[in-house]
């Protein structure tokens, strides 16, 4: 039996990419305004008791960090309760589940999940390469945020016989996915070919086994699964979440074909939904490099360890395949602005459970669909949010 | 100095009357020589290069330059490591230290202290860092010598070694060389001994870097330094020896080879050996006088060492009654064959630099996390649960196990070889990092896991490879260097002990 005691009422986000024109706040207010209309009954902004705003680092527009005022300040909500959360790469769908905590214990009504990141204030190398001056002075020097995935790669292709043609089957399905969705940063097709033969980045990754750094927002409203039925005759349901942690450093790691954390949030989540990997239609997973989509696809249970590789060259995972994965392009087309990130991927699991995805559109069979985040240091924090269209 | 100045420094040699500067140490003797260790920068520059780049035709021979994260510190370390190795002695037992370098890493700062904790001597260890010249690393060995004499200490490690920064486009930059050399000496018996010495002294101006200046000139005269101040000197303090083989420092590549013809004009009882190393490695400063003799530490026999720097020149007779464990593996440690381009050994001496702003590291040198982890990250220590044996790296992080959660630690030296489990080579980041760097996880041979740079371009690295920790420079961070461990292939294969396969 699904948790369901929150529902999804409206979603939206704003195009992803290098929004040179945009400020934090005109991205927060784009986001937000898109939420808005999404609502299909009509919503007043005003029903807004708390929100809860993902973002991952300040410091690429200039603040060292944000407090919960700057986001209610731009959408003309300046009073209301908010928190910011931080949380790695999950950040976004992390603020997602305690925003449904937040509407189940009853102490808010109806809440804004919102997600907001500014990439590219900054040069790119400014953004996550600059993170290998960072963390301890000798045991992580260097590790730029690619090498917190590659290591991965290289012992998965050691252990399982993982070629770079599968990694880059991955870029290929998702840049293909990208260019049927129109929020995407990128919108256009790649070939094997280019993957193999683009420069390298973090060995064995190369540019195209990696996502962009993306200007972005994507915002969610929420409300208690008794009052959906107000805003919306179609409510998503959220059927149950979970968040799971492990060492920070890459040496701590007890594996190096796996990722343990999602593992750990993934079994949190289906025993929450009540169901498991063969009941998922769908899933946004956390594709920041070619890798991680295959190590995800296994540690969320849709194929056996050490067969993401093949299954992904095998078509296992596009739109018609056995487990459509990355529908909106993931992060690798769609573009990873990380607090916005995971939101983002929840706004493409309501599509799709509302089979309003248009050409994206995957057949529902169980009418469950899972979104999936991973990363921080070592690789060490996972969220895993599983939604429904079944009440 | 009672020497009869001419024109030539050769008719000086044989005119000047002599004074009886020599000292004698063998009755009773109390320093022996137990074992030696050699180190050298990983480039090799070809003297032509350099002259080429100026203009200047010709020049024979190379120099062992330092690569990039190599400097007199590390290649103190790995003289030393070697040297303690030979002699089959803990660093724990290691008495005293006496480092001598014309360009420790700090000018003024803890040069000593880094290369202690790096070593993992003990906290009761006592010594010194001499500088001020080429003569330095002789003068580390007085230090040593005078202390065992004394009977203060029953072993001394003395290390000279240099990695000076030559002025670009001078000619001493053609030839400046990087090297190091580390002696185990003892008070109570070794393989050689101290059995006399002589040495002179004159104001002169010669190899020089003033106060606030970074780099090392020649500020001299070549034909002035030559006859009225090397030849003489050298003569002087050389007066005395009967020594069959002589190690002497040779700043322009043909100055020894005229000490040793006036030593002996019959050409028969003085031979040079320290030519080799000169060839191989250029002038290395104040470790050119014993890595000069290190090879021949092997085979029995009287040899005199001699050293000139800053308008000093000293001479120490040793005899070899057999041969010092180590000198039979510095003919291959020294036996580098990786040319570097002068554009590389500019870049690496930090004399060629891009434009552009350099990210900072997240935490400067001065701050509490240094002081907190300066010793467990340069003694590489981990932290073993006494619960369930894993072993935590660093110590000061895991106050909770990673396995278990137990919190009773025992501190443990962690083992320097191991495995690769796996590793990527990171092509693309922000200055101040050059790309290709290797970042290699690996399991070392004491069961514990660790993280670290690859010394190499990551070619060599493959998953499974045996490897082991050396000590490098990760990088000079405002002004501060910064030093770890870092990964290099094990270049041939050997026996690790204590391991079954």
């Amino acid at each position: 039996m699904s948790w369901n005691r929150v529902a999804v009422i409206g979603a939206g986000l704003i195009k992803m990419g290098e929004l040179f024109d945009q400020s934090y706040e005109q991205m927060a207010k784009g986001a937000f305004d898109a939420a808005v209309d999404a609502v299909d009954l009509g919503f007043d902004p005003s029903l807004i008791d708390a929100a809860f705003v993902a973002t991952q680092r300040g410091t690429l527009w200039g603040q060292e960090g944000i407090g919960g005022n700057t986001v209610p300040s731009a959408l003309g909500l300046a009073g209301i309760a908010c928190t910011r959360i931080e949380n790695a790469c999950p950040t976004g769908s992390d603020a997602f589940r305690v925003g449904c905590m937040a509407v189940a214990s009853g102490v808010h009504d109806v809440v804004l999940v919102i997600g907001v990141e500014k990439m590219r204030d900054k040069s790119a190398e400014e953004g996550l390469l600059a993170r290998a001056a960072a963390g301890h002075p000798i045991y992580t020097r260097g590790e730029s945020a690619p090498v917190l995935f590659a290591p991965f790669a290289t012992r998965h292709m050691h252990e399982f016989g993982t070629t770079r043609e599968m990694l880059a089957s991955v870029a290929v399905k998702n840049h293909h996915n990208g260019v049927l969705d129109p929020y995407a940063h990128f919108q256009s097709e790649v070939t094997i070919e280019q993957v193999l033969n683009a420069p390298p980045v973090c060995h064995p990754l190369h540019l195209l086994d990696c996502c962009p750094q993306t200007d972005g927002a994507a915002a969610i409203l929420i409300t208690s699964a008794a009052r959906a039925a107000e805003f919306t005759s179609a409510p998503v349901f959220v059927a149950g979440f979970g968040v799971a942690t492990d060492h920070p450093y890459l040496h701590e790691k007890s594996t190096f074909v796996g990722l343990p954390a999602t593992v750990l949030a993934a079994e949190r989540a289906y025993a929450m939904a009540g169901v498991g990997p063969t009941d998922i239609d769908m899933a946004e997973v956390h594709d920041c490099f070619t890798i991680t989509e295959i190590l995800d696809i296994e540690d969320l249970g849709f194929v056996e360890k050490g067969k993401g590789g093949i299954a992904s060259l095998e078509g296992d995972t596009a739109i018609d395949g056995r487990i459509p994965t990355n529908t909106s392009g993931g992060l690798l087309a769609k573009g990873h602005p990380i607090g916005a990130t995971g939101i983002a991927q929840l706004t493409e699991c309501w599509w799709q459970l509302r089979e309003d995805a248009g050409e994206r559109q995957v057949k529902l069979n169980s009418g469950f669909a899972l979104q999936h985040n991973v990363g921080g240091r070592g690789s060490g924090v996972s969220v895993v949010n599983i939604l429904t269209r079944n009440p | 100095m009672a020497i009869e100045h001419s024109r030539l420094g050769r008719a000086i040699l044989r005119s000047a009357k002599k004074p009886d500067i020599s000292v004698r140490y063998d009755s009773p003797v109390t320093c022996f020589v137990q074992s030696v260790g050699v180190a050298a920068g990983r480039w090799r520059l070809p003297t032509s290069d350099v002259n080429q780049a100026w203009g200047r035709g010709g020049g024979r021979g190379q120099s062992a330059v330092c690569g990039p994260d190599e400097d007199s510190l590390t290649l103190a370390w790995q003289a030393a490591d070697r040297a303690l190795d030979a002699a089959g002695l803990s660093p724990e037992s290691v008495e005293a230290m006496w480092w001598g370098t014309a360009r420790p890493p700090f000018a003024e700062g803890p040069s000593w202290t880094q290369l202690a904790a790096v070593l993992r001597l003990a906290p009761t260890t006592n010594g010194f860092v001499v500088s001020g010249s080429s003569h330095s690393g002789i003068d580390a060995f007085i230090a040593a010598l005078d202390a065992l004499e004394s009977g203060r200490l029953d072993n001394a490690l003395v290390i000279a070694s240099d990695a000076v920064s030559p002025a670009v486009g001078g000619a001493f930059e053609a030839i400046a060389g990087a090297g190091a050399v580390a002696l185990v000496l003892s008070r109570t018996g070794g393989a050689a001994h101290v059995t006399g010495a002589g040495s002179t002294w004159a104001p002169v101006l010669d190899r020089y870097r003033g106060d606030s200046e970074d780099e090392t000139r020649e500020s001299y005269d070549g034909r002035l330094f030559r006859e009225q101040i090397f030849l003489p000197m050298m003569a002087e303090a050389a007066a005395g020896s009967d020594a069959t083989r002589w190690s002497i420092p040779d700043p322009d590549g043909r100055l020894a080879a005229i000490v040793i013809k006036q030593l002996s004009p019959a050409g028969a009882t003085a031979a040079l050996i320290s030519g080799a190393a000169r060839t191989e490695l250029g002038d290395t400063g104040a470790a050119a006088p014993w890595l000069g003799a290190a090879a021949t530490l092997g085979e029995p026999g009287s040899l005199a060492v001699m050293a000139y720097g800053a308008g000093r020149a000293t001479r120490f007779d040793i005899e070899v009654t057999s041969p010092v464990p180590g000198a039979d593996r510095v003919a291959a440690d020294l036996a580098i064959s990786n040319t570097a381009t002068y554009v590389q050994v500019l870049r690496a001496r930090k004399r060629l630099t891009t434009t552009g702003e350099s990210v900072e590291m997240a935490v400067p040198p001065g701050s509490a996390m240094f002081v907190r982890g300066n010793r467990e990250t340069l003694g590489l220590l981990g932290a073993r649960c006494v619960d369930c044996a894993t072993i935590n790296i660093p110590p000061s992080i895991h106050p909770a196990c990673v396995s278990c959660g137990g919190t009773k630690f025992d501190e443990v030296q962690l083992a320097r070889t191991g495995s690769v489990q796996t590793f990527v080579i990171n092509h693309t980041m922000p200055q101040p990092f050059e790309a290709p760097l290797p970042l290699i996880v690996v399991d070392l041979d004491d069961g514990s896991r660790i993280q670290l740079q690859g010394a190499t371009d990551g070619s060599d690295i493959a998953i499974d490879a045996r490897v082991e920790l050396i000590l490098r420079r990760y990088t000079v961070e405002r002004g501060v260097p910064i030093y770890g461990w870092k990964v290099q292939p094990i270049s041939t294969a050997q026996p690790i002990e204590g391991v079954s396969s």
